[in-house]
């Protein structure tokens, strides 16, 4: 039905979507109505510390039921500008059926283009404010748990998980580092209120590393421990308690689940690498590489960097185009004048920063329009034409 | 490097600019300007947006009351052709121009817009975006100078065809949906005529013959049979009245245009003077290749600003709507370089263009 209306919408007014072609009037009653996004209301947003803030989301009915461990994309409009980025849902299912809110917990980054907004949203909590978000994403939720909107993922779940039998479940090791606790958090939340003994029956140990006094949600770690037995954890310091590796080497019979930095993430992985191979470890991971902060000026010394380019993937520096690298590789690209006035070469960023060859404006890393022929490389770069 | 000036120029006495700090001047102008775009402007192209759905829809309603009264008819005609200006100009030319796409709005931006003409939006964005924007007014580059039909400059020899190219003009702006639909298939010679060397053509002529029919299909089909039968018994009151609404909006658009850049003091270029051209001489052409119109602020909406047609073409990327207030620093910029500033009112203007056309018809 969704797609006759939408064909007729083609037909009679050119629009993809018969939603598209009436958002603007929507948006008369509802501001922040848009076609392609679920909204959800800003219930309240606290601060947790100096650099962390925690939003409350209120999420419409028909937003599907996400599984503890999944993120999703938050989209305001900021100055006239769509912004994305991406956050682990910090809260189970059991909060979404009980108060209809989900939580997120957000690192505020300095000159973050979210900065200003979440600031803005801080100072004016009663009003009623509304943002846009996806549909839950992502796999990285406990072993042995199917996921409820698994239709909505582009990658077909693997069932291996799902028919192990209950005596092979394994002891879960989660390697937590800053605001990556946020998806453990979650699955702790949906783990205490589960109804079957058979989850609760397994061991789950928390190694959560940060900075000195900046361990997030303490208080719900304890509250979490307090009440089951299946469940402890360690607040480390980097610094003081050493590496991963010898804290993992009493864990060798589990299944690893690590959240963090990229820097933690390569620290489990060699250790998993290097571990002899009659141990069934298995490792699950999700990392946020954090965004070099490059200077927005010169394009400084030469680097290089992956592009992926309609999933074909090549090498690029930071000193030529996009455009020119492209031609030169032989990449099927349509392309006009070369001085960023006819957008043609124009095509979709997926994600990475890129620098304008004409201001040296750095770009957002999330999804954007950019043209090839006025762009050059700051990070890794994934396009699509 | 030293530029021709046309014979045909009035300003004999122009002198040559500092190209480079024309362009310091006008890029100061821009980057200004530009640090203001923001959540005023993403707000205004919805409210036109809003606009347009309204007028589009009053239109269509009141056509089919036109068996009550025939005045409900005609203010239908007037609100659909105003929707379709609207959506043309002020919406469609100035989105699939990029002016929007700092917005990252799924549906406002130059990838996704598709307008409601007979030309379809990828082949628009190739001939006008590219060839027109980047060679404005050079003879030979630029196709959007006479559209290969009309001799508008002495860089074109005679021929007996043009004695009646008023006649030609005339018919062009009355079809104009389907000459701008035509344009790159005359240009790529798809359907007659010997290919040309300078043409690097991105798609097929298959391709291009596939897409100019079936976009113009759609809106053949859209406007005569769909909306017309949709209507039931007052089939002839939709299909006259989307007719005429086609009609004004053409001549609306073609007249526009054709005081954008083919008003008497409008120059042209040869291709050898651009060969490596600068940002500056660039500049320079773009300013002396376009003209403006004055004009209230509605007026100006309805040319989708396109009556500020200098600014423009100095910065196409600028949301339009900034050009008002962009036109009064150009316009001292172009004095202070002894540029010509060409501007008049409505009438001034599409005069000069009227006797452009009938001076270029002879020899």
């Amino acid at each position: 039905m969704k797609t006759l209306i939408n064909k007729a919408a083609a037909v009679f007014f050119h629009h993809a979507t018969w939603a598209g072609y009436w958002e603007t009037v929507f948006q008369m009653v509802n501001p922040s109505w848009r076609d392609g996004y679920y909204q959800a209301r800003v219930k309240s947003a606290t601060t947790l510390n100096a650099t962390t803030v925690q939003l409350v989301l209120a999420p419409q009915k028909r937003w599907p039921k996400h599984t503890a461990g999944q993120h999703i994309a938050l989209t305001i409009e900021v100055n006239g500008k769509l912004v994305t980025r991406v956050f682990t849902i910090a809260s189970g299912q059991k909060s979404r059926q009980d108060k209809g809110t989900i939580r997120l917990v957000i690192r505020v980054k300095k000159d973050g283009a979210l900065t200003p907004y979440l600031d803005a949203l801080l100072s004016k909590t009663a009003s009623k404010v509304s943002v846009n978000i996806s549909a839950p994403m992502g796999n990285f939720v406990m072993p042995n748990t199917v996921i409820t909107n698994a239709a909505l993922l582009n990658k077909p779940e693997t069932s291996s998980l799902e028919q192990a039998a209950p005596e092979q479940i394994k002891p879960v090791v989660m390697i937590a580092g800053g605001s990556g606790i946020t998806p453990f958090i979650a699955m702790l939340e949906d783990l205490n209120s589960a109804s079957s003994d058979n989850l609760q029956s397994r061991p789950v140990h928390l190694l959560y590393f940060a900075k000195e006094n900046e361990h997030l949600l303490t208080q719900e770690l304890a509250e979490y421990k307090r009440l089951n037995t299946y469940f402890t954890y360690e607040l480390l310091c980097r610094q003081k308690d050493g590496g991963v590796e010898q804290l993992l080497a009493s864990h060798t019979d589990a299944h690893w689940m690590v959240c963090g930095p990229k820097s933690l993430y390569d620290e489990v992985a060699n250790t998993y690498a290097n571990l002899p191979r009659a141990n069934d470890v298995s490792l699950d991971s999700e990392h946020f590489a954090a965004f070099p902060v490059a200077t927005a000026q010169a394009s400084g010394e030469k680097a290089f960097f992956s592009l992926s380019h309609n999933g074909s993937s090549l090498l690029v520096d930071n000193q030529q185009t996009l455009l020119t690298q492209l031609q030169q590789a032989n990449r099927p690209v349509t392309y006009g004048c070369g001085m960023g006035i006819c957008h043609q070469c124009q095509c979709v960023k997926k994600r990475g920063v890129v620098r304008d060859t004409r201001t040296g404006a750095l770009s957002d890393n999330a999804e954007q329009l950019i043209q090839l022929c006025v762009s050059q490389a700051v990070t890794d770069l994934e396009l699509q034409a | 490097m030293i530029r021709t000036i046309n014979t045909n120029t009035v300003n004999s006495n122009t002198k040559i600019p500092d190209y480079t700090k024309l362009a310091i001047q006008l890029d100061a102008v821009k980057t200004d300007v530009k640090s203001k775009i923001g959540s005023e402007d993403a707000a205004y192209i919805r409210r036109v947006i809003l606009a347009q759905r309204a007028c589009e829809w009053t239109g269509r309603i009141l056509l089919m009351l036109g068996f009550i009264q025939p005045l409900l008819w005609v203010v239908g005609v007037l609100s659909l052709a105003t929707a379709k200006i609207l959506d043309n100009m002020e919406i469609g030319h100035n989105v699939m121009h990029g002016q929007y796409d700092w917005m990252n709005d799924k549906h406002i931006n130059s990838k996704a817009y598709e307008w409601d003409i007979a030309c379809d939006g990828s082949s628009w964005n190739r001939v006008h975006n590219y060839e027109h924007h980047t060679y404005t007014n050079i003879i030979g580059k630029d196709r959007d100078f006479g559209y290969g039909l009309l001799r508008l400059s002495n860089d074109f020899r005679w021929r007996v065809k043009n004695l009646w190219q008023f006649v030609t003009y005339v018919m062009l702006s009355v079809m104009f949906q389907w000459g701008v639909s035509y344009h790159e298939m005359a240009a790529e010679r798809v359907f007659f005529g010997k290919k040309k060397d300078n043409r690097k053509n991105q798609l097929s002529h298959a391709e291009l013959k596939r897409r100019f029919f079936s976009k113009g299909a759609r809106q053949l089909v859209k406007d005569y049979v769909l909306f017309p039968l949709l209507a039931g018994p007052f089939f002839l009151y939709v299909f006259t009245g989307n007719l005429v609404a086609n009609l004004l909006r053409n001549l609306w658009t073609s007249t526009i245009i054709f005081c954008g850049h083919f008003t008497g003091d409008v120059q042209t270029f040869s291709a050898e003077d651009c060969i490596d051209e600068t940002q500056g001489q660039w500049y320079y052409r773009q300013g002396l290749g376009s003209s403006n119109i004055k004009g209230g602020k509605l007026f100006h909406v309805l040319t989708g600003h396109l009556s500020f047609q200098i600014e423009h073409h100095l910065f196409p990327d600028i949301p339009a709507r900034r050009y008002k207030e962009m036109a009064p620093r150009v316009q001292a910029i172009f004095k202070e370089h002894g540029m010509h500033y060409n501007t008049g009112g409505f009438f001034k203007q599409y005069v000069s263009v009227l006797k452009r056309i009938v001076r270029y018809s002879f020899p």
